[in-house]
């Protein structure tokens, strides 16, 4: 030990308060998933190891409609914010550092920021008078506010793999007839791909997790998974629940492992 | 760009149209509506009907108020009866396309809430009571002395269910006011007797239908469902109306004022309320429905169960939580925070 360099892993109790950061946040899912496979119907009592639940919630058409929901509704919001985020992302990077940029950043990062029952009560007035004006509902007043909340989630890995590549690449492109379109289409996108990827599966998950502007927006038969849950607090939530979060949570990991490798530094 | 635009407006206007003749949208609340009954109903009708969950009245309520959210029907409760036909979110009901209105029981016609039922049909209905082991204590279980001024037998042994309303309603009846007083004397009477008896529950929580079962509580405020689910596990566990006064609770249909499938929502409540098919309605959530003659569909065990009949000598005791004064509300919050100290 010649050279002692700072390291915050070295200071007393660091493993301890890591173990006990861990233990905090895995161990409510962990009893989640465990008691999924109960064979009782009340939570505290454990009865017997079983699959019950998992096939139960399988066959629940409710269940079904509600995924299938889910699930159109995060492509689509996916896809949306994505395409709107690389436009911002590249509009923001790809230039010199210009007055009010911090200001487009806060503005493009608003849903971060303002708390989101107040978005969701916003969009239910505005939709609400929109909906009762044309009389048009449908699932798009749903896709479009999910676009809008995920485009943060999106933009941001984007811009940080933007702000990672070398501009100077684009000017090679240039100084090599290229043209606009052309170096953005076989330079900057292909370098960029990562980004849009990892920026497309979080706002995905955004989507599929969102259950208050969700709440606030569905029109008649527009249950998300999210939202059917919520509903069954009132009468005795059953370990069926707990077998459906279950499934949404390996939905979740998968995302968010694949965004992982995404977004990894290859050295 | 152009193709995106064109593309959300094409989503946009997609399912918009859909409000074609025969389906409905009933908005109520989640894991309460028996499949069995939609499917019922889609036989012999061919109307299909699209529920949507809902998890508090607030909920519901907000988004009604907003505007544009495509339901025709919303199951609120009692309380919230009134709020949704003076706001005018509601329709009063032409009651001759509702032939089966007659069906309504006597008792449930005339409610405060709404007289004659002419904006709202019943859909489910409960009361707050007490579940008590006789094993454990022989005495009068019909009484609220039972939790405030708790037997020896029971001390340390008896759970109370953590409802605001229902808990300092229950204790305001005993100490001889009604729900929502305002009366600061039978408050206080009620504030004290809660404190004093609060050292003798075990504890203040949900889910008394296991635990009783087990026989991990011995008694426990607790609502009529929950207790008859008891009773059939623990044959010696029994459901006390308190005679001082009691909570009841019911939910109730009603026609939303931009309805889009009129018709419709007209045929399914004259649906409910046919006997055979209110009994769908209770023996999937498992409470009582307010029309006369379902007993006779309901599962055995549900129809004859003290539980879910009120005998005739408690009914008067039972009422309705009234939409309460906010001054009422204010004093109800502080007994109650005190009671969670």
């Amino acid at each position: 030990m010649a050279e002692r360099r700072f390291s915050a892993t070295r200071l007393p109790g660091f493993a301890t308060i890591a173990m006990l950061a861990f233990l905090a946040l895995y161990i409510p899912i962990l009893t989640l998933v465990v008691y999924s496979f109960n064979s009782e119907v009340t939570m505290g009592n454990w009865g017997t190891a079983t699959l019950d639940w998992y096939a139960k919630a399988w066959a629940n058409a409710d269940v079904k409609d509600a995924t299938l929901r889910s699930l159109t509704i995060a492509g689509f919001a996916a896809v949306i914010s994505t395409a709107l985020a690389t436009m911002a992302a590249l509009g923001t990077t790809r230039r010199r550092a210009f007055k009010g940029q911090t200001f487009i950043y806060v503005m493009i990062n608003q849903p971060l920021m303002v708390p989101e029952i107040v978005t969701a009560v916003a969009l239910m007035i505005l939709f609400g008078l929109i909906k009762t004006v044309t009389g048009v509902h449908g699932l798009g007043y749903l896709i479009l506010a999910h676009a809008a909340f995920c485009i943060p989630f999106a933009y941001l890995p984007i811009r940080a793999r933007l702000e990672g590549m070398d501009l100077t690449l684009e000017t090679a492109a240039a100084d090599l007839y290229a043209s606009h379109w052309h170096t953005f289409r076989r330079v900057t996108l292909p370098i960029l791909m990562p980004g849009v990827i990892a920026g497309a599966m979080l706002a995905f998950v955004v989507s599929l997790d969102d259950v208050v502007i969700t709440e606030f927006v569905k029109s008649a038969g527009q249950d998300t998974l999210p939202t059917y849950m919520l509903g069954q607090m009132r009468r005795q939530l059953t370990p069926e629940i707990n077998a459906i979060s279950t499934g949404l949570l390996l939905v979740t990991i998968a995302m968010l492992t694949a965004f992982f490798l995404l977004t990894r530094k290859k050295d | 760009m152009q193709r995106l635009l064109t593309a959300t407006a094409l989503l946009l206007a997609s399912t918009g149209l859909a409000s074609a003749e025969g389906v409905l949208q009933l908005y109520n609340w989640g894991n309460y509506t028996s499949p069995e009954l939609l499917e019922k109903f889609e036989k012999e009708t061919g109307i299909k009907v699209t529920v949507t969950d809902y998890d508090s009245n607030d909920t519901a309520l907000a988004k009604i108020e907003a505007g544009g959210h495509g339901f025709d029907l919303v199951v609120p409760s009692a309380n919230y009866v009134q709020i949704f036909s003076e706001k005018g979110l509601t329709v009063p009901l032409d009651l001759s396309k509702l032939p089966n209105h007659a069906n309504i029981a006597p008792e449930w016609k005339d409610v405060v809430w709404d007289p004659g039922r002419t904006n709202s049909v019943p859909w489910q209905w409960g009361s707050v009571g007490i579940a008590v082991d006789t094993e454990v204590y022989k005495g009068d279980v019909n009484t609220s002395a039972v939790w405030l001024e708790v037997p020896d037998e029971l001390k340390g042994k008896i759970n109370v269910v953590p409802e605001m309303n229902d808990i300092v309603s229950l204790a305001t009846m005993y100490y001889g006011g009604q729900p929502c007083s305002e009366d600061l004397e039978v408050l206080k009477k009620a504030r004290d007797g809660l404190l004093a008896a609060k050292p003798n529950w075990i504890s203040m929580d949900y889910g008394a239908t296991e635990k009783m079962s087990n026989g991990d509580w011995a008694a426990s405020v607790n609502w009529n469902g929950s207790s008859m689910r008891i009773r059939e596990a623990k044959g010696s566990v029994v459901y006390g109306y308190p005679k001082e006064g009691y909570t009841l609770w019911m939910d109730s249909v009603m026609l939303l004022k931009d309805a889009q499938n009129v018709e419709e929502a007209y045929k399914f409540l004259d649906f409910i309320m046919a006997p055979e098919n209110a009994a769908l309605i209770s023996n999937f959530a498992k409470y009582a429905n307010g029309i006369a003659g379902s007993e006779a569909f309901m599962d055995p065990a549900m129809a004859t169960a003290p539980e879910v009949v009120i005998p005739e000598e408690f009914k008067a005791a039972g009422v309705f939580m009234p939409v309460c004064s906010e001054k009422s509300r204010e004093y109800m919050t502080a007994i109650w925070t005190e009671l969670q100290k």
